[in-house]
């Protein structure tokens, strides 16, 4: 049996609601076949007030074992680095999430912000938000640097705008039931079994991909959503187009272009006017690359697919 | 495709394309808009080739004002859009390369555009 707590910061409730979609294995699942107890979370906890309070207090006072601390949301610290603006159970949430997780043997970060710090950290911050061991690209967040949970492993980070169900109750189960040890973490601490191929990979405009063929408006089938659209699939990593939404699509499935949202960066270009959904370019050359790749070798790569392209790839060849 | 091309060009543009090709711009198909446009540049029109959109915002400008316009203001699109019939500039930009260019049908798929064009061709929305 492993006790979680998950509690909200700075949040949307976005990856409360994604973790109860999930399907394989599904919130229920954690607690019937993997032996999860949820001491207590936001939508689904019973208790209220004091109830909750006496909870989190066991937590801390070592009464009730913590397995997994989850946070969902930033760790705010406005006004003035008080967290007064988010007040839990008496007290500033920062000050809950800090004793939680140094006595939690596992702490999971889940969603952007929570992780990095997301759409409530952009620019100009007004919130002062955290993400619990990052803020965006920086380590250090809510936690610090060194921070490590009592099982030796930092903050686990499961970005996402929200994190897809599933890659949130994989992991779970995994720290849940001794399997932790599997895991490893990239640099910016996602699990690399989710966060090391692209959101591209598996996704089904790679052939227009390759030949170079844009998609130009919203709606259309045909074509790629990198070359005008601001698709961030090829730079973005994540499972989107492998581990499917909803069990049968993703956004560029759909003619969506991926925001990032995997991303420490992500929202990116702090969401200024006419960055969202377009891509941007200097000289009519894309301002970010596909991974790995310069702009020598792009220009030089688009001569030949646009000499290559076969005639289908500029129909629409997803026949209704 | 303009519902109402009179709207969009003066009566007298309109019969000037009527008694040359015996339609207008919003009519007419591929090898006519070829031709059409060719022969603008034939009898001296000029086009707005610099500045070159450096960024998305200009780039951006730019679609706004051919937005509005009706399929049969070819000669606006031209101008507007800094049409060339050869590449241009240092990297000899050119529609083949074009993010926009269907090769095969030989034709600009930006929507603002959505005329034929040769891979020699070239205008400032060009991007890769
Ligand atoms: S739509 Fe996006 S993810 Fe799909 S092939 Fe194009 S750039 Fe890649
Ligand atoms: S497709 Fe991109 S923006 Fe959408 S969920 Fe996946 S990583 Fe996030
Ligand atoms: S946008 Fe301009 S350069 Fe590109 S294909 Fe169209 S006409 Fe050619």
């Amino acid at each position: 049996m492993a006790n979680l707590l998950w509690l909200q910061g700075g949040a949307c409730s976005g990856n409360t609601m994604s973790f109860l979609n999930a399907e394989e294995p599904s919130a229920c699942d954690l607690v019937t076949d993997f032996g999860i107890n949820v001491l207590w979370q936001p939508s689904l906890g019973l208790e209220l007030g004091d109830q909750v309070k006496e909870i989190v207090e066991k937590c801390i006072s070592g009464e009730i074992k913590l397995d997994i601390f989850v946070f969902e949301g930033t760790v705010i610290n406005a006004p003035n680095g008080t967290g007064e603006w988010n007040r839990f159970c008496g007290r500033p949430m920062k000050d809950w999430v800090k004793e939680l997780s140094a006595v939690a043997d596992f702490v999971v970060a889940i969603g952007d912000c929570a992780t990095y710090g997301g759409i409530p950290a952009t620019a100009p911050n007004p919130s002062e938000s955290v993400g619990l061991q990052f803020l965006k690209r920086d380590k250090g967040g809510a936690l610090g640097e060194g921070f490590a949970a009592k099982s030796g492993l930092p903050v686990i980070n499961i970005p996402g705008c929200p994190a897809h169900p599933d890659w949130v109750t994989q992991i779970l189960v995994a720290v849940a039931t001794g399997r932790a040890g599997d895991l490893t973490l990239d640099e910016f601490h996602r699990p690399k079994t989710f966060f090391s191929s692209f959101t591209q990979t598996g996704c089904t405009r790679n052939m227009h991909f390759a030949y170079k063929v844009s998609t130009t408006a919203f709606g259309q089938r045909k074509g790629c959503l990198f070359y005008d659209l601001g698709c961030r699939g090829p730079m973005t990593h994540s499972p989107c187009n492998r581990i499917l939404w909803n069990r049968h699509s993703s956004k560029t499935r759909a003619g969506m272009p991926c925001l990032g949202c995997t991303e420490p960066e992500f929202p990116f270009f702090d969401l200024a006017p006419g960055t969202v959904f377009k891509t941007q370019t200097v000289m009519g050359v894309p301002k970010d690359m596909p991974e790995g790749v310069d702009k020598k070798g792009y220009i030089k790569l688009t001569a030949a697919a646009k000499g290559a392209a076969p005639a289908w790839a500029e129909e629409d060849i997803f026949v209704v | 495709m303009s519902e109402n091309p009179e709207a969009s060009i003066t009566q007298e543009q309109r019969q000037a394309y009527i008694d040359k090709y015996g339609l207008t711009p919003a009519e007419a198909g591929h090898e006519m808009l070829i031709q059409m446009i060719e022969d603008h540049f034939a009898e001296g029109l000029e086009t707005e080739v610099e500045p070159f959109p450096e960024t998305d915002r200009e780039f951006g400008a730019l679609l706004d004002q051919l937005r509005p316009l009706s399929a049969d203001q070819l000669r606006e699109k031209l101008v507007i859009s800094g049409w060339l019939l050869q590449p241009y500039g240092e990297d000899q930009m050119r529609c083949q390369e074009c993010m926009y260019y269907l090769v095969h049908k030989r034709w600009c798929d930006l929507p603002e555009l959505d005329l034929p064009a040769k891979p020699e061709w070239w205008c400032r929305l060009w991007r890769i």
